[in-house]
């Protein structure tokens, strides 16, 4: 009996020891890929590119804030009473080192360098796919993509903050987080992207809607060469452009249905019908169905009308400017195919005043009888005025007037303006470029920019809070300075 | 087998004839609440001869005279002398004695004796469980025991947040919950009357042996199971009302039209609008009827026990559309053959919640705050039947909360199966095997329906509104099997060395699958269906395995001296396989000094000295995180398709390791005067370290996950625990009171070299409430400090002299203080403004019985924590728009015509309404938790079959001692000590009704 028991106990013991294999331990997760096999074919190449779009969409980019912070900063825009106090942060240049909006700005910028710097650090594997699976010309295509991106996301920053941390995916960078680079060392590497990104992209009829072509990145490069003042460079990119052309009617650049014209070289996607779901989700990471813009409904006169476009600007406006009637909305205008028409009481901003105008630019009364808070409406980035302007501009410096002023008439024609007369001084070209730029890009995210890069914010916001010498940055945000261990309080913007 | 033996040697003695001149007596012995006691000794003083009471607890001896003394006597009893004199009829009561201090205490895998307890273990029985009606388990530990802190929320079926010894961890404090053996997430699916007791480990001795998941302390349940040799039917019932009877005093629409005038905002509705005067708070707060009942069947023998349960709980919310009901039902039950006992526990419920809803990430009392008085709540026009603001009539857009809580259709409902099967063999004398399988299996179902609405279509334009009717299911199961095998030999040598071996080997698997979809109906309201119009669909899994190895020895030397030491070495999937075992160990000493010669016949019954020292540990992050993935579901419109992008997660760390926890605890016990006076006092320190936490990576490094799971620095958590309770249980009048008191004070000792950690993002636009400092409590509130309001532009300019000429700021505007002294004011210049965490945590019982009635006093309490209350934001207009305000803001702020307003002016500057001690409240807290008066019908009343008939009347939270402003000082929720317009704990009035048969 003893021994039984003793038998009954070792075996009971050896039970006790062996029900449990360790082999259970190791488990691997079945809701993510694992990071081992990717890049081995195309459509794993395309999808990391695609990621590194994504972040252009979220509203902490595009989707809300870029619009709404740049137009309340350039004062092309007026608040309603109910206008949120972050927002209105920005048109009394209050905002600080905390603002949860200008950390979105700049997490959602990160994150998109973050992505391409995904594909653009896998270049090695992506060009050693067999030309069966991917052909040289479009692994150029695709890590050319991620490089425009890269370089528009530093673009984005680099004018907000004037310096920055350069990350280059390349497993140099400091998992601690990166010291601050100079703004030159920035533009360089913007330049060197843009470059590359010039020369390997397809062109606009071959490569499908929505992704980026070589020309967005000719005038995007000649847009930064402009801003660093190199005209005769940024004249040759320009110059290497072809195929494109203004819209017959200044309007058509602003709605849904004719996305993607003649005119249009980079543009930011949107289509309701492909879902909005994540929109509130996240304002930087985005997952998910983003394909909206809150534009409508917050400058939307019948809708939440926070903003309505400012005195200054609508003063800008010659008589008899189509461009009037292609961004503002006035009372009797009709809306909603033609079935309504706006009446006194729509314009009523909180105390009761009747505002002269309302915004039309970027809005979908033309097809709807409401804005209902997702706009699938693109927003573009740069189009073809745009390049004009902007070759007047370096014309004016490195070429001749007249030519200048050419480019400049070829805008006001569109607009049923009188040409400007070919004999005008540099400086009158010059004050003729600002006026031109201020009316046919009103709304549309770069007079802010253009006034600080000629000199001439301070006198032009005179009448605001804006700070001579701070204003011009943002602060860097306060989550940067805390989580990343090579930056201090010391690398904050002045003034902040 | 001595009670067989007593029984016959007593029928023995009886059949003899001795005396003359004798009589018969008869009688019932009950227990203190009128249960019969069965078992009870009762014997002839100096005679050989007695009798034993019967299952109903009657008893008869025949030939006793007049001048003998009966001796009542019964484990756990006082024992009751009685001299015989005239009378033939005794019905004695017997009472708890001190010796049944002397408890058998549930500890981790097994039970002790509570004299040989060592570490820090506090007990919280059925009667205190029972003594207040409590929705769930978690609740009836409130103020029961030292040490133990629960915050519950208002939201009718929600769990609320339990802190053993306060905050340890910058992630994860919550306790290990454990019920016969299983582990489980949570207390919610059990009925707090299947409760037999909770024991909380606090301790390293008592927690280690849980090893790799006890470092937060452990909550061991035990429920009831069926008692030998007595058939009983209880029925408990109780119903009532709730009410939560604080408001925020807003404006009324007088006020608030002059208000809005005043801010340029002239809302233009028709005028006879204005002749209403809607109060939104009231429209969200109902009476709510409460109602439970409960019928337990228990019985047992010799050979088995069997306990069947069930219960029926429904609870409507104070907040309109809330509420809670849940079937629940167990059985219990154990069958012994020889050597073998078999045996089970399973419990099954059923939830059925009525969520509090949000819109916009605002609460609904935050809507109800800020909303528009002059609006009706209802208007049949609007499609879906309210009335809400518009923007451009209104200049505001606070939604109307009735609509966001009672306009959607959502239920949360839940399965919960938790319950083990067991076998145990003795194999020798003293040598027991036991085999347990447990399980925890839950389910659950969220749907919400949301048909279009429209809250002011005809009168304004569109602000408020859904044009189409979203569906969303989100479901999932969990399950954890647990096997537990061990091995318990039980041994004494020379009488004196008592020694407890126990060796285990436990394996723990745990899945979980959630799946959610949702989409949107354009064409009709009828259909609550998913269809594919807009549909978003998504499912996840997760799993996690666990290993672990444990043995421990209990030691003691007659009861005097005692030691026990533990070892467990534990393994978990979360780790990579380099850093995936770990060790945890414990050893504790007692001695029990009342033992000693030197204080025998002294008035002290019990005096302790115990301490222990070990270490704990906790995985507590999520799975799979040790290894790098890639994320999908990025998406971007290309060429009219959603193309969909993949990237680098970039949020795992392969060297994650085990969080562990360093614990001392020191202990005294006493009892005085056979412990009608008892006291405990513990010091305890804890120190973790590796804690295991998610932190923000580098902002600009731009990666996917955002944040990284790393082992970052370590917290001092150390305080006292002190318990005192006098019981007085002799005569009609018997009392008993209870004070309990523990104090928690924590220090961050190292980040892992981080400068800060912050986290409870502020309102929309303004960065984070909390920060965690080397040096300074967690969770801290981190803002702006106030220094009154600016009067003059001198004012502003002598504070803000490195920003001369600005107009931001302007008198009106709060001065804040420029701590850096550079003549700006801005995040440079925060400072700690309040600690969420209490110092103390207290709870006070009060227990009285006077022939057939019973009384129950409760008071829990904590001082010394400050609430950030974020409901302030928006009753001073923190906005900076128009929304309702509180009238008290609103005559006290600094305007043109008010140059000595105390509050600031209304638009002020932004900062005003920044992170600032300005939203910084004491919320300090004594609640009359409880306040009960029963009645218990005497035994003649009650015929044969009733044993016992108790009603009571009870109210809870009827009174409670703050100066916090806000609607209840406890916030329960995921959050320390920040009120986002929480949902109050309502006051209750409950009549309650307990029969057993």
């Amino acid at each position: 009996m003893k021994k039984y028991k003793l038998i009954l106990t070792v075996l009971l013991g050896a039970f006790l020891i062996g029900s449990c294999s360790t082999d259970d331990l190791e488990l691997t997760n079945p809701n993510q890929l694992s990071p081992d096999t990717f890049f081995s074919n195309e459509s794993q190449v395309q999808s990391a590119v695609n990621a590194a779009y994504a972040n252009l969409q979220p509203f902490g980019l595009y989707g809300r804030l870029v619009f709404y912070m740049m137009d309340n900063m350039s004062h092309e825009q007026s608040g309603n009473g109910q206008q949120e106090g972050d927002k209105v942060t920005f048109a009394d240049f209050s905002f600080d080192s905390s603002l949860p909006s200008i950390q979105d700005y700049w997490d959602g910028c990160f994150r998109g360098i973050n992505k391409a710097n995904f594909v653009i650090s896998n270049s090695e594997l992506i060009n050693s796919l067999p030309e069966s699976e991917l052909s040289t010309k479009n692994k150029a295509k695709y890590i050319g993509e991620a490089r425009f991106l890269r370089a528009h996301y530093y673009w984005l920053l680099i004018n907000r903050f004037g310096k920055l941390p350069i990350y280059l995916g390349d497993g140099s960078d400091d998992p601690q987080g990166q010291p601050m680079s100079s703004k030159e060392d920035v533009i360089n590497l913007i330049i060197e992207d843009l470059t590359y990104a010039s020369a390997n992209l397809l062109d606009k009829g071959e490569e499908v809607r929505g992704r980026v072509n070589k020309g967005a990145a000719q005038a995007t490069l000649g847009k930064v060469l402009l801003y660093q003042e190199s005209y005769g460079p940024a004249l040759a990119a320009f110059k290497s452009m072809s195929g494109y052309a203004l819209e017959a009617d200044y309007y058509d650049n602003f709605m849904e249905e004719t996305e993607h014209g003649v005119e249009s070289i980079f543009e930011i996607e949107y289509d309701v019908a492909l879902g909005t779901d994540q929109f509130w989700w996240s304002p930087v990471n985005g997952l998910g169905p983003n394909h909206a813009t809150k534009r409508g409904q917050d400058y939307g006169v019948l809708d939440w009308f926070n903003v309505y476009p400012s005195d200054d600007l609508v003063a800008e406006f010659e008589a008899g400017d189509k461009r009037f009637a292609g961004s503002f909305y006035v009372v009797g205008d009709t809306y909603n195919n033609g079935a309504n028409t706006f009446k006194e009481s729509d314009f009523a901003e909180n105390g009761g005043n009747i505002r002269p105008v309302a915004w039309k630019k970027y809005q979908n009364y033309y097809q709807r009888a409401s804005e209902n808070g997702d706009s699938g409406i693109n927003v573009k980035v740069i189009r073809y005025a745009d390049v004009l302007l902007m070759m007047a501009e370096c014309e004016n410096e490195v070429g001749t007037q007249a030519t200048a002023i050419g480019y400049i008439n070829q805008v006001r024609a569109r607009a049923e303006v009188p040409a400007l007369a070919t004999s005008l001084t540099k400086q009158a070209v010059f004050d003729a470029i600002v006026h031109e730029r201020k009316v046919e890009l009103n709304g549309e995210q770069v007079r802010f920019d253009d006034m600080i890069r000629w000199g001439i914010v301070a006198s032009e916001l005179a009448d605001t809070n804006f700070q001579s010498g701070k204003n011009e940055l943002w602060p860097i945000p306060d989550q940067e300075i805390s989580t990343n261990a090579n930056m201090s309080s010391a690398d904050q913007n002045p003034g902040y | 087998m001595k009670f067989k033996l007593a029984i016959i040697t007593l029928v023995m003695i009886c059949t003899q004839n001795i005396i003359s001149q004798t009589t018969t007596v008869s009688g019932v012995v009950t227990d203190n609440l009128g249960n019969p006691l069965p078992g009870v000794t009762v014997l002839v003083e100096g005679v050989s001869k007695g009798a034993s009471t019967d299952f109903d607890g009657n008893f008869s001896i025949d030939d006793v005279s007049a001048s003998n003394t009966l001796v009542f006597s019964y484990v756990g009893m006082y024992t009751q002398n009685i001299l015989v004199g005239s009378e033939t009829k005794f019905d004695v009561v017997l009472l708890a004695s001190a010796e049944s201090l002397d408890e058998i205490v549930v500890v981790g895998y097994g039970s002790q004796s509570r004299a040989e307890v060592t570490g820090a273990i506090a007990v919280v029985g059925a009667e205190a469980v029972e003594a207040l009606p409590v929705t769930n388990a978690e609740s009836a530990l409130q103020g029961r025991a030292s040490g133990v802190t629960v915050a519950s929320s208002g939201v009718p079926g929600s769990s609320p947040s339990v802190l053993i010894r306060g905050l340890g961890s910058i992630g994860n404090n919550t306790p290990l919950y454990v019920i016969d053996g299983v582990i489980t997430g949570n207390l919610s699916g059990i009925s707090p009357n299947d409760i037999e007791s909770i024991s909380v480990l606090k301790d390293a001795s008592t927690t280690a042996v849980y090893g790799a998941q006890g470092s937060s302390g452990v909550i061991l349940v035990t429920t009831k199971k069926g008692k030998n040799g007595q058939s009983k039917l209880d029925f408990n019932t109780y119903a009532g009302f709730q009410s939560v009877t604080k408001r925020y005093d807003v404006l009324g629409t007088i006020d608030y039209l002059k208000y809005a005038g005043e801010l340029g905002v002239f809302p233009n509705r028709p005028l006879s609008t204005y002749t209403t005067d809607t109060d939104w708070q009231d429209e969200i707060f109902q009476d709510g009827f409460i109602q439970d009942y409960n019928l337990t069947y228990s019985g047992g023998s010799d050979t088995g026990s069997h306990l069947f349960s069930a219960e029926y709980l429904s609870q409507e919310g104070t907040l309109v559309n809330t509420g809670y009901e849940r079937y629940s039902f167990r059985a219990n039950s154990s069958a012994k053959f020889g050597k073998v006992t078999i045996g089970e526990t399973m419990s099954i419920s059923f939830g059925k919640q009525n969520p509090e809803l949000n819109s916009g990430g605002r609460s609904v009392i935050e809507h109800a705050i800020k909303s528009a008085p002059y609006l009706q709540v209802y208007n049949s026009n609007n499609l879906g039947g309210f009335q809400g603001p518009s923007s451009s009539a209104d200049g505001q857009d606070a939604e109307n909360p009735v609509r966001v809580q009672t306009h959607p259709d959502a239920v949360n409902k839940t399965l919960g199966i938790v319950g083990n099967v067991y076998a145990e063999l003795e194999i020798i004398e003293g040598l027991n095997f036991k085999t347990l399988v447990g399980l925890d299996y839950y389910t659950y179902d969220n749907s919400n329906f949301i048909s279009s609405y429209s809250d002011d279509s005809v009168e304004g334009s569109n602000t408020n509104f859904q044009d189409y009717a979203s569906i969303s299911r989100n479901n999932g199961y969990g399950q954890t099997i647990m096997f537990t095998n061990s091995l318990v030999y039980n041994k004494t040598l020379a009488d004196v060395h008592n020694f407890e071996l126990l060796a285990l080997v436990e394996k723990f698997e745990s899945k979980s699958y959630s799946r959610s979809a949702s989409s949107r109906n354009y064409v009709t309201n009828e259909v609550d269906q998913l269809s594919n119009s807009f549909s978003n669909i998504s499912s996840g899994s997760s799993e996690t395995n666990k290993l672990g190895y444990l043995g421990r020895v209990n030691y003691n030397y007659d009861g005097k001296y005692i030691a026990s030491a533990s070892y467990r070495r534990d393994a978990s999937s979360r780790f990579g396989a380099n850093k995936r075992w770990s060790n945890f160990y414990s050893g504790s000493v007692g001695w029990n000094i009342a033992k000693e010669s030197f204080l025998e016949d002294t008035a002290f019954s019990t005096l302790k000295l115990r301490a222990s020292y070990g270490t704990v540990g906790s995985d507590g992050i999520g799975d799979y995180q040790y290894a790098p993935t890639l994320t999908d579901g990025f998406e971007y419109p290309i060429d009219g398709a959603v193309a969909v992008g993949v990237t680098a997660d970039g949020g795992s760390n392969q060297d994650l390791q085990w969080e562990s926890k360093e614990i001392i605890n020191v202990g005294l016990d006493v009892g005085l005067f056979n412990e009608k006076i008892t006291a405990a006092f513990e010091y305890y320190k804890n120190t973790s370290d590796d804690l295991l936490i998610y932190i923000p990576s580098v902002l600009s490094s731009g990666i996917h996950a955002g944040s990284l799971p790393v082992n970052a620095g370590s917290v001092e958590t150390s305080g006292f625990e002190v318990s005192l309770g006098y019981n007085d249980y002799e005569g009609d009048f018997t009392w008993s009171a209870n004070l309990n008191l523990g104090t928690s004070k924590n220090e961050v000792i190292s980040l892992g070299g981080r400068d800060d950690i912050t986290g409870s993002p502020y309102k929309l636009g303004g960065g984070n409430i909390t920060r965690s400092i080397v040096g300074e409590p967690l969770f801290h509130f981190y803002g702006l400090v106030s220094d009154g309001i600016y009067r003059t532009q001198e004012e502003v300019e002598a504070v803000l002299t490195g920003n001369p000429g600005q107009s931001t700021v302007q008198p009106g505007d709060i001065r804040f203080k420029d701590l850096n002294n550079d003549g700006f004011i801005n995040s440079d210049d925060r400072a700690i403004i309040g600690n969420p965490f209490p110092d103390l945590t207290y709870g006070f019982n009060f227990d009285a019985n006077y022939k057939h009635f019973d009384f129950n006093f409760f008071v829990t309490g904590v001082s010394g924590n400050e609430i950030f209350n974020t409901n302030t934001y928006d009753l001073v207009g923190g906005a900076n728009r128009l929304f309702n305000i509180s009238t008290e803001y609103n005559e006290n702020r600094w305007s043109a015509s008010n140059p000595e307003g105390t509050e600031p002016r209304a638009l002020g500057a932004p900062q005003n309404n920044g992170v600032s001690d300005r939203f910084v409240e004491d919320g300090s807290y004594a609640r009359l938790k409880n306040i009960s008066l029963g009645y218990s019908l005497s035994e003649g009343f009650l015929g044969d079959y009733v044993s016992k008939l108790r009603f009571y009347l009870s109210a809870q939270n009827l009174i409670t001692i703050t100066d916090y402003s806000g609607l209840d000082p406890e916030i329960g929720g995921g959050e320390f000590g920040i009120d986002r317009g929480n949902y109050p704990q309502p006051k209750s009035i409950i009549l309650g009704l307990q029969v057993s048969f």
